[in-house]
């Protein structure tokens, strides 16, 4: 009694289990159970095959499985220090949350560079699951948003009295006349003085003093807060779900509170 | 639509709650004790599998050995091409996995060798040892292990091991031998037949897919 009642728990057990890993190891759990209530009902020879078959073999070929379970694919704009590259290596606090939720899903960190905009179409055609790196989420983006990571404004930084310019798919683009590709398209119609200024968030702005790009304009910040968050494909809700679940563990932990100061000072 | 599948849950359910009452039905086991007795053997439930339903054995043989000739049938001409990443060592699971194996394989044997006196058998065995040779592949990769295990010998020895337990399922079927060795001999050829048809097909499968 005491055995079928355990059998059904890990049963349960094993279903519900997010990680992968939990519910082989629930499912082998439970064939062991099974085999103890066979030797129980008095039937030794069916408990010795079932602890081989249930507990042995099928638990070995789903960790076999499970080492590879495939990939988690990341579109990626790089921004400073949330996600960019240093040589060969990927670094940034967006990496470090990513690193973390694939390693805790058991998944490989595939990284796709790719311009702002391409981010929601790699989305929605399924040739990426995450949209990270400098991703500000637009009115118009289609995606599953996980919950803030990192805080932000927009500002405008004016040189003279030229159009504005902004990254094409960023918020910013509707208060600015030209777009532009990428970020370091922007900077250089910038200083080349192709546009008289460019609607960017704080953390832009603060790569491109650091890189020397501009000095000497005048900002203004022109909008509220706005959050930097991963976006998830829309067809990926279960993989959204899974990431907010770690997001609130990285949270709760501290670990994402020690990682914006650690890389946002 | 609804109400009929409920009916039938309901109906399905009363039926498993008359059995595990024991109202309906009241099955009479005849006494299983004269059939072992009757094949020189001590576990009833070796001479039930083989002896007295010899022929369901032999079959269930030629199933297994016929999925394993349409899975490298079928599979043969798909390999994959693509660049496999390289795993990740890890040299504790190699260790423990070197250490392991000797002892799952002596197991593997005894669990063959005394099929007839207590619980075991050749399935059993077979996928005992099977489970080993999976766990060496965890630990050292699929494509190591199949380079270490030569392929086709060892479907040479599947089709020998499957004609050998049909010859001997032949001499106790039409000869009459009744003896305690026959199903020492017929277990670990089961065994053995059972053990490599299931890393032949993990590694059809590995070789198709590319995945693991």
């Amino acid at each position: 009694m005491i055995l079928s009642a355990l059998a059904f728990g890990l049963a349960l057990f094993a279903l519900t289990q997010r990680r992968l890993l939990w519910g082989v190891l629930g499912v082998g759990a439970h064939s062991l159970t099974l085999a103890g209530l066979y030797l129980a009902l008095s039937a030794p020879d069916v408990a010795l095959t079932e602890a081989a078959v249930g507990f042995g073999l099928v638990t070995l070929i789903y960790l076999l499985a499970l080492r590879r379970t495939g990939k988690l694919v990341v579109a990626a704009c790089p921004l400073y220090p949330l996600l960019y590259q240093e040589g060969e290596r990927v670094a940034g606090l967006e990496w470090e949350i990513l690193e973390r939720f694939a390693r805790w899903c058991h998944r490989d960190v595939e990284i796709l560079w790719v311009s702002r905009q391409e981010i929601p179409r790699l989305l929605q055609t399924g040739e990426a699951h995450v949209g990270a790196g400098g991703f500000l989420p637009a009115p118009e983006d289609k995606a599953l948003f996980s919950r803030p990571i990192v805080s932000t404004k927009l500002v405008c930084l004016k040189l003279n009295d030229g159009p504005l310019g902004a990254i094409a798919g960023e918020p910013g683009q509707e208060l600015a006349s030209i777009t532009y590709e990428d970020a370091a398209e922007l900077a250089h119609a910038l200083v080349r003085g192709e546009i008289g200024g460019a609607v960017v968030d704080l953390l832009r702005q603060r790569e491109w003093q650091l890189h020397r790009f501009i000095s000497d304009v005048s900002d203004t910040t022109i909008s509220e807060e706005k959050w930097f968050t991963f976006a998830v494909a829309p067809d990926e809700e279960e993989l959204w779900k899974s990431l907010e679940e770690f997001l609130d563990m990285l949270e709760k932990t501290g670990v994402l509170e020690e990682l914006r100061r650690r890389y946002l000072g | 639509m609804k109400g009929m599948a409920g009916l039938v849950v309901f109906g399905l359910a009363g039926l498993l709650g008359l059995g595990i009452a024991g109202i309906w039905p009241r099955p009479e086991f005849p006494n299983p004790d004269p059939i072992a007795r009757d094949w020189d053997v001590e576990n009833v439930v070796a001479a039930i599998v083989l002896g007295v339903r010899l022929w369901d054995t032999l079959f269930e043989v030629l199933v297994y050995a016929l999925a394993m000739v349409g899975v490298r049938f079928f599979l043969g001409k798909m390999q994959w091409r693509g660049e496999l990443p390289p795993l990740a060592e890890t040299p504790l699971l190699r260790r423990s996995a070197d250490l392991l194996f000797c002892p799952i394989l002596v197991f593997a044997l005894y669990v063959a060798v005394s099929g007839h006196i207590g619980p075991g058998g050749g399935f059993p065995a077979g996928i005992i040892l099977g489970s080993g040779l999976l766990l060496l592949a965890l630990a050292k990769g699929v494509e190591r292990l199949s380079a270490e295990l030569y392929e086709p010998r060892l479907e040479g020895l599947e089709y020998a091991a499957v004609s050998a337990t049909l010859l001997l399922g032949a001499v106790v079927l039409i000869v009459g031998v009744r003896s305690s060795s026959a199903f020492v001999a017929g277990n670990l050829l089961i065994g053995l037949e059972v053990a490599i048809g299931a890393w032949v097909v993990l590694h059809r499968f590995v070789l198709a897919r590319g995945e693991v």
